[in-house]
Parts: structure tokens; sequence; C-alpha cells
């Protein structure tokens, strides 16, 4: 048990005194899981507003298909997206592999499938009487699909919230595309798994804490967001 | 004569082959108040969705102003809107209710207008105008849903039931706000009610439907 408490008590010494390589492996998660959200956002909040609004052939298919990628395993992404870029891969001469944006494209793909079909879902549920309230308040088409994405603004940024925290927890993708190289892309969860590898469990503990500040963070935020949604 | 703002010639209305609307000859006139009377399913709300040009009829001619129209001009919707019994506040304050169709006709003097129509119906801006939609009763909402269509002065105001589910100080509100519509701006009404008192006192023509007809006009 001592080695446990030595553990947390060196662990926020890491913190509190801004040690480098605990703090590299904090900017490198936010870099990668932001521009990952990003990607994500802006691909996947306008197909699953399409998704939920649209009525086309096949719309139920995919919409399964969607729904099983949800539940895509990291290590499978962390694969493809390896063999997507490395030398010999079709993109092996954007020189992504081993950088923040490879591991970006990765957790891209991995939030996509969460930020479409809760965005689908959202737009689904919405009351039926918006478009006609709409339409006769005088609304054209533009303004009422704007209008539509608007009234759904809360389940979508639930759906943000959901796809950051499978985002910023991964561990396959950022170990395979990412080779948690030290001081370049080396993030919190593959800086857990190494150090706690080596028996330092300092770094892995001063590491868990933050993550778990995340999700703490992420489940008030979710919670706070769900209940304006069902309002 | 003034031209009719809206005329039905021959209009029939079908859901699923069944014919629920037959009427031959309706005229809306500018500044004119029609109550529509009837059993529930003798055709009221879909003669307003006819009426507010939501839906095309299975036949006949639909007109705005003496021109044949498409249920797709946004023009139209723009001069002719309708409030139903249970209406959608968008999930915004009382103010952003109020002021959207404004906002989507790029409107100027946002705050002025909004607040004239809160007070039309009875709402105090200062108390009401920054209350969220979760936060008002029946009555509060429907009584915004009206002022955000009476803020845009529109040529037809078309109200299906607006008082139904209401307590008496909210009906009697909607009541006044809807008549002042046309004292302020002469708009014409349409109203869809059971509430025979009101319609005998307010209207200047009174249509009776009974399964989809017209069965007699005072």
């Amino acid at each position: 048990m001592d080695f446990l408490l030595q553990g947390f008590l060196h662990g926020f010494v890491l913190l509190f005194t801004g040690n480098s390589e605990t703090y590299s492996a904090i900017w490198t998660t936010v870099g990668a899981s932001t521009l990952s959200m990003i990607g994500s956002l802006t691909i996947g909040i306008p197909l699953g507003f399409l998704l939920g609004y649209k009525i086309f052939p096949g719309k139920k298919i995919l919409r399964t298909i969607v729904d099983t990628l949800l539940s895509f395993p990291t290590v499978v992404i962390g694969l493809l997206v390896y063999a997507l870029l490395t030398r010999h891969g079709p993109l092996g001469g954007t020189g992504l592999l081993f950088s923040i944006p490879g591991i970006a494209m990765g957790q891209t793909i991995l939030g996509l499938p969460i930020i479409i079909a809760m965005t689908a879902t959202a737009v689904e549920a919405l009351d039926k009487r918006l478009p006609m309230t709409l339409i006769t308040l005088g609304a054209n088409q533009r303004q009422i699909l704007w209008a539509t994405v608007l009234e759904a603004r809360y389940s979508i940024m639930l759906a943000a919230v959901a796809a950051y925290g499978r985002i910023v927890s991964e561990v396959g993708i950022s170990m395979m595309v990412g080779g948690n190289i030290k001081w370049h892309t080396r993030t919190i969860t593959t800086a857990i798994a190494l150090e706690t590898g080596k028996g330092e469990f300092a770094m892995g503990i001063a590491l868990g804490m933050v993550l778990l500040a995340v999700a703490l963070t992420v489940n008030i935020l979710a919670s706070g967001l769900k209940k304006k949604a069902i309002k | 004569m003034n031209t009719p703002i809206i005329s039905l010639y021959n209009v029939r209305q079908r859901y699923s082959e069944r014919t629920v609307l037959a009427v031959d000859r309706l005229d809306i006139e500018p500044g004119s108040i029609i109550g529509l009377a009837g059993p529930n399913g003798s055709g009221k709300s879909t003669l307003l969705r006819l009426l507010a040009f939501l839906e095309a009829p299975a036949s006949g001619t639909l007109t705005f102003m003496g021109n044949p129209a498409s249920c797709k001009s946004n023009q139209i919707h723009r001069q002719i809107t309708l409030l139903v019994q249970e209406p959608y506040l968008l999930k915004r304050s009382v103010h952003a209710n109020v002021a959207y169709g404004l906002k989507v006709r790029g409107e100027s003097d946002i705050m002025a207008k909004v607040n004239h129509a809160l007070e039309l119906v009875g709402l105090p801006p200062d108390k009401f105008s920054c209350r969220q939609w979760f936060e008002l009763s029946g009555g509060e909402s429907q009584r915004v849903a009206l002022a955000a269509r009476l803020v845009l002065r529109p040529k037809v105001l078309l109200m299906d039931e607006p008082t139904a589910s209401l307590d008496g100080q909210s009906a009697t509100m909607i009541r006044q706000a809807a008549l002042a519509a046309r004292k302020e701006y002469g708009a014409s009404l349409v109203i869809a009610s059971h509430d025979m008192a009101w319609l005998n006192a307010a209207c200047d023509q009174i249509i009776h439907l009974e399964n989809g007809k017209i069965s007699g006009t005072h």
C-alpha cells in the first residue's frame, strides 16, 4: 500500500511543480483531441443532420452501419489508420504516421459515429410541429435548416461531449498511430500504459488524475446538457 | 370591391383516398373576421392548413390576392400565419421566440415591436422577455405564440382552437389580442372554435362545417 500512497503524493508533486514530461503528455493529448474534435464535428454534424432530417432509400441500412461503428475497437481503427499512413500505404507520402495529426485522424474516425448517430437521433426526436411553426413564421428553407440545428443544439453538444470522452480516453489509436514517442506523440493514456509497465506509478497516477478530472468534467457537462435537451 | 386575400374554388382535400374537405367557394376578404364552427373531425383544421398554404389541395384552386399560388411560396407564408391549439415554442427566451419572425424577415427596431406585441397579449415585457420557454405555463406559452404572430402584422391570422385548453384569463387575453390585430392593422382573422359565444360576438360571418362540407353560414 505504501507505494500507492507514495505514488499519489509524487503524482501531485509532478502536477503542481509543472513536471515537463507530464505536461508534454497532457499537451499532446489536448492537441490531438482538439484536432480530432474539429474533424469529427465538422464532418459528423452535417452527416448526422442529413441522416436524421432526410428520408432516402437505404437510410435504415446506413443507420445500422453507423450504430455498429459506435463500438468500433480502437485498436482496429489504429490498425487501419496505420495501414493507410505507413510508407507503403496509400497515404504513406503524407508523413502523418507517428505524428499528432496522424493520431487525430484515427481519433476523428473514432468520434465520427458518435457524432453522426447522436446528431441524427437528436434531429429525429425534434417536435413534429417545428417545421410547420417555422414555415408559418415566415422562415425560408435555409432558415428552417439552421433553426432546426439550433433546436437540437443541446443534444448535439451532448454528442460532442460523449465523443470527447471516448477520444480523450482511448489508447489503441494513440499507441499504434502515434508510436508513443516521448516529447512528441506520447499522450496521457499511452504514458500511463508505459509508466505503469516500468513500475513508475507516480507519473501514471498524476496523468490518471488528469484523465479522471476530464471524465468528471465531461459527466457534469453531459448531465447538464441532458437536462436542457429534454426540456 | 376589394380582391379577396385568399379564395378557394372547388377545393377537395383527400387523405388516403378519403375526402376530408370539399369546399366549392370561400373568400377571405381583407379585414374580415370569419368563424369556423363544427364538431371535431368536420374539417376545420384541414381548411385552416389549406388557407395557411401549408398543404396543397388534392384538387381545386387556391388563390392568393387573386392569383393561383403555391404552397412553397415563402412570400405568401410571410403574409399569412397560423396559431394552433398547442403551439410549439422554440427553445429560446420569450423575446427570441417573438422576435424570430422579424429576424428572418430582416426587420429593424425589433425590441420595440416585440415589447408592443407582448403588451398586446398581456405579458409585461420587463417580466417575461427574458424568461425561457420552459418557464412558461400553458396559457403564457399560447400568448407568447400569439405575440410571435401578431408582431409580424400578417394580412391573415388563422387560429385553430386558440383558447380551447386555456383558463378564463388567458382565453380573454387571446380574444382581445386577436381582435386588436384587426383594429391596429386591418388583419383578416379566421377563427376555428367551439366557443360559439365568442364567434357570435366577434365574427362578421360564421361558417358551419360538417363532414368536410359547408353546411351553413350566417
